[in-house]
């Protein structure tokens, strides 16, 4: 399959081109924004064409029979275990955001219209591992959530790959999250170079009071963009934050749109960036408060290190506003290491590249300690060490 | 008189402004020498041209330790041969551990000199002793290096790294500002601590409290980037009085 031919087509060739007969209003909704292209505000920084335009193997998506496991296991995008106790199934998805600004979570939708249903009941700790196995293919699926009024879910997110080359993957989450209630997902991504690359467009409902925890940790290879919608209602939260490692020629990054639709609604979002070589990070942000969120509080910040004089950081922090009564605020800043705190550490008998190496640590750590769990905190930064030394070696 | 450094017709430059002209001064081993001055006499920039730090650009002279020219050395190689500053206003660093800090920095000192390395444990046994004598709390080397500590901690913090890290050559650049009178004096008994006849204290200072506390060998008065007069500590009271206005060039 090559996705570049659903460029400028209606809606009727692009329910031919699928084999699509039904779900007119997504087919339309996808057709209405186009295939992404450079020009698009969101992809802009991103090359979305040329993954696009690739001969991509198509898979068979059969649902197996789930085994019990300790963890959500999903291999090329069909479950394969399962924790006991946990309801994880396939179902068509019927609750679809019809305002998302990404075309690629109806065409996510539209590849992948049973999408993976769990349903979280009461207060739990979920592990979901994606493993991908296949070459040149085009892996797609969408996962949907769902948790109970006033309880607390963690989600651990975590990927592993064979020996593949030159795979897209294109997947993404609607979460459902009931009022009084939390969900956390920690997001770990470190891979090796040209392995896959992923667009994962998600889409996150916040409830009255309740609150979502995204934090994305991203040390990998080759080319990701996150594309994230969230929606809050009144008293909701959301604290939502990345932590990019990217080196050699790697594009990686988030796309964002926090929607404070109720009032006291608030949200966070702290994007933290170190770029290497010729790597670039993307951190594309708006932060939208309608005329009903009155009282809102708004954050959003992004600091980026340049360790690489080719480096480059495309940081765009934006706030749309729509009322007077609110608290917000937005900043971008990108730079060296800082100077004095190399010389400090210099003075006390630590070489300038060890020095380097500290700060480096250190600037990344002040976003790894905001995970309280430490078996997941030491694993995180285990693995952002483990890739950053391989690449600073001596 | 021996001596283990000798600063010798140093000139050096902050940005486009010469801030030491032809300064000379020399470090007897053992002994605390005391360097006061006015405010923009060129204090701060000796030390920091000492350490070899970024601001200064050494234009004329030299700088000798134990007769070898320190003034194309790294910073951290004058550390590792035993040169300690420590700071006016320590920087913060989110993110670094105290305590790695420390031990990576003990660590460093222990290669250089052909030792083995300290682990976790053997490190915090070494530490906790520092700690209790300084009045520090033990949660203070679990925090990030520095990071919301209050001018007082961050000092005790430096005198931490100074009787860890064991130089021989100390500058305590300011170290009484911003201290209250308990942390002062448990900073100076730290200090006072590591007075074994053998250590070499470079104190520079504006006012004449801290040296109630560690009493000096020596008095130079510092001006205009040069070392104007050199006398024993009988000068102290004399500087009290009359400030630096009144002091003649030796």
């Amino acid at each position: 399959m090559n996705l570049i031919t659903l460029k400028n087509k209606n809606a009727q060739e692009v329910a031919t081109l699928l084999d699509i007969k039904e779900r007119n209003a997504i087919v339309k909704k996808f057709s209405t924004l186009g295939l992404p292209h450079k020009m698009t505000e969101e992809y802009h920084y991103f090359d979305v064409e040329k993954l696009l335009d690739v001969d991509y193997k198509t898979l068979n998506y059969v649902p197996k029979s789930i085994e019990e496991g300790d963890q959500i296991e999903i291999v090329d995008g069909v479950v394969t275990t399962a924790p006991k106790g946990l309801r994880v199934y396939p179902e068509i998805c019927e609750n679809i955001d019809m305002e998302h600004f990404d075309s690629l979570y109806y065409l996510g939708h539209l590849l992948s219209p049973r999408v993976i249903k769990i349903d979280v009941d009461g207060d739990a700790h979920v592990e979901i591992l994606h493993k991908y196995t296949q070459s040149h293919a085009l892996i797609h699926y969408r996962i949907e959530i769902t948790n109970q009024a006033n309880r607390h879910v963690t989600i651990y997110e975590n990927f592993e790959t064979d020996e593949i080359t030159n795979t897209l993957v294109l997947y993404g989450y609607d979460m459902h999250i009931a009022k009084d209630s939390t969900l956390r997902m920690v997001r770990l991504q470190t891979m090796s170079h040209k392995r896959y690359s992923m667009i994962a467009s998600h889409r996150v409902e916040v409830a009255k009071n309740a609150g979502v925890v995204l934090k994305n940790f991203d040390f990998g290879g080759d080319q990701a963009l996150q594309l994230l919608k969230v929606d809050l209602e009144e008293y909701a939260h959301a604290d939502a934050g990345h932590l990019l490692y990217l080196n050699e020629d790697s594009k990686r990054g988030t796309a964002s749109q926090i929607i404070h639709k109720g009032e006291y609604s608030s949200s966070k979002q702290i994007a933290k960036n170190i770029l290497d070589g010729q790597a670039r990070g993307i951190f594309d942000a708006l932060i939208r408060v309608k005329d009903s969120a009155k009282y809102t509080k708004a954050e959003q910040d992004s600091k980026t290190i340049l360790l690489h004089e080719k480096a480059y950081m495309a940081s765009k922090p934006q706030l749309e506003i729509y009322i007077d009564e609110l608290e917000a605020s937005h900043g971008s800043t990108t730079g060296q290491l800082d100077e004095k705190q190399i010389f400090y550490l210099q003075s006390r008998g630590i070489s300038h590249i060890e020095a380097r190496k500290i700060l480096v640590i250190a600037f990344a750590n002040t976003l790894i300690e905001t995970i309280k769990d430490t078996r997941h905190q030491e694993r995180i930064k285990n693995a952002f060490e483990e890739v950053f030394y391989a690449s600073h070696k001596g | 008189m021996s001596t283990v450094m000798k600063i010798e017709n140093i000139e050096a430059n902050i940005g486009d402004k010469k801030i030491l002209k032809g300064l000379n001064l020399e470090l007897e081993p053992g002994k605390v020498h005391a360097i006061m001055g006015p405010n923009g006499a060129g204090k701060s920039t000796l030390s920091k041209t000492i350490v070899g730090h970024y601001d200064v650009e050494v234009t004329g002279g030299d700088i000798t330790y134990k007769g070898k020219s320190i003034v194309d050395m790294e910073p951290e190689e004058r550390a590792l041969e035993g040169i300690f500053l420590s700071f006016q206003h320590p920087v913060e660093i989110p993110g670094v551990n105290n305590a790695y800090f420390l031990r990576t920095a003990l660590n460093a000192k222990r290669k250089h000199e052909g030792k083995e390395e300290l682990n976790a444990a053997e490190f915090l046994r070494e530490m906790k002793k520092h700690l209790e004598m300084l009045g520090m709390k033990s949660d203070m080397i679990s925090r990030n290096l520095n990071e919301g500590f209050s001018g007082g901690e961050k000092k005790r913090n430096e005198i931490l790294q100074m009787l860890i890290l064991e130089p021989e050559v100390i500058i305590l650049d300011e170290i009484d500002s911003g201290l209250d009178i308990d942390a002062l004096r448990q900073v100076s008994e730290g200090i006072n601590k590591m007075k074994d006849g053998k250590r070499t204290f470079l104190v520079i200072t504006h006012y004449s409290r801290i040296l109630d506390y560690i009493e000096p060998d020596y008095i130079h008065v510092l001006k205009e980037g040069k070392v104007i007069k050199t006398a024993g500590p009988e000068l102290v009271p004399y500087l009290e009085e009359h400030g630096y206005d009144g002091i003649k060039e030796d």
